[in-house]
């Protein structure tokens, strides 16, 4: 439950945080905390091999959108 | 257009990361009718993967390792091996993408010949969103005009 909690103060640091590099570290942050609440549901639900299939591909997915926006960023030159 | 960055950490973590999101990928399509995953995941996985190397290292040098010519081809190639194993089921007596009809082509049983039939038909999904993946972020990323082309059209860098 106060992963849930954690995941809703990084979603409002991502909604009126000051700056797109706060968004974006909030963003990445949030794919993180929903990859452990996926395996915690894994262990839940007693199928644990088959989540953690799926939160490797979020993990990965997470990783490439972030090095994908920090890119756009940088070629628009905001940084 | 998508510059080649000089940060060295950016840069080695995607040439070791890249063999592994490999292995990954084909693990995912292999595994796929015992697991979350198939056909389509692991082509974006595996799309993902080249994206990841077209982002770090550059159009010129993602260009050498997969060119839009050859991920056009591929794209027509994953779609040739579905359409063509769902036909040769047809042409085997039996009904489109019915796997069954190619034990007799195999010589096993039709539960293994249904089987083979759905892994040939996932690798060749596989390939085919793993190119369209890769051509459609080519096409976003260099707007549609390659860097030997705009010396030809004049076009500005």
């Amino acid at each position: 439950m106060g992963l849930f909690a954690l995941v809703f103060l990084c979603l409002y640091r991502a909604v009126f945080g000051p700056g797109v590099l706060n968004r974006i570290a909030a963003i990445s942050a949030i794919g993180t905390k929903t990859l452990v609440i996926l395996l915690l549901m894994g262990f839940i639900y007693n199928r644990v091999e088959m989540f953690v299939d799926i939160s490797m591909v979020y993990a990965l997915l997470n990783f490439i959108g972030t090095i994908t926006a920090a890119k756009y960023l940088e070629m628009k030159g905001e940084l | 257009m998508t510059r080649v960055t000089d940060d060295i950490i950016i840069r080695t973590v995607a040439r070791v990361f890249m063999p592994f999101i490999q292995i990954y990928a084909l693990y995912v399509i292999m595994h796929g009718h015992h697991s979350p995953g198939g056909g389509f995941q692991g082509g974006v996985i595996l799309g993902a993967s080249f994206i990841l190397y077209l982002i770090t290292h550059g159009v010129e040098d993602a260009k050498k390792r997969m060119s839009e010519l050859k991920a056009g081809l591929l794209s027509s190639f994953g779609l040739l091996i579905y359409s063509g194993i769902g036909l040769l089921c047809l042409i085997l007596g039996s009904n489109y993408l019915d796997y069954g009809g190619l034990s007799t082509l195999l010589n096993v049983i039709p539960a293994q010949a249904r089987s083979l039939g759905i892994l040939g038909i996932e690798i060749g999904v596989g390939i085919a969103v793993m190119a369209v993946m890769f051509s459609v972020f080519f096409d976003i990323s260099t707007g549609g005009i390659l860097p030997e082309d705009e010396e030809d059209l004049g076009v500005n860098k």
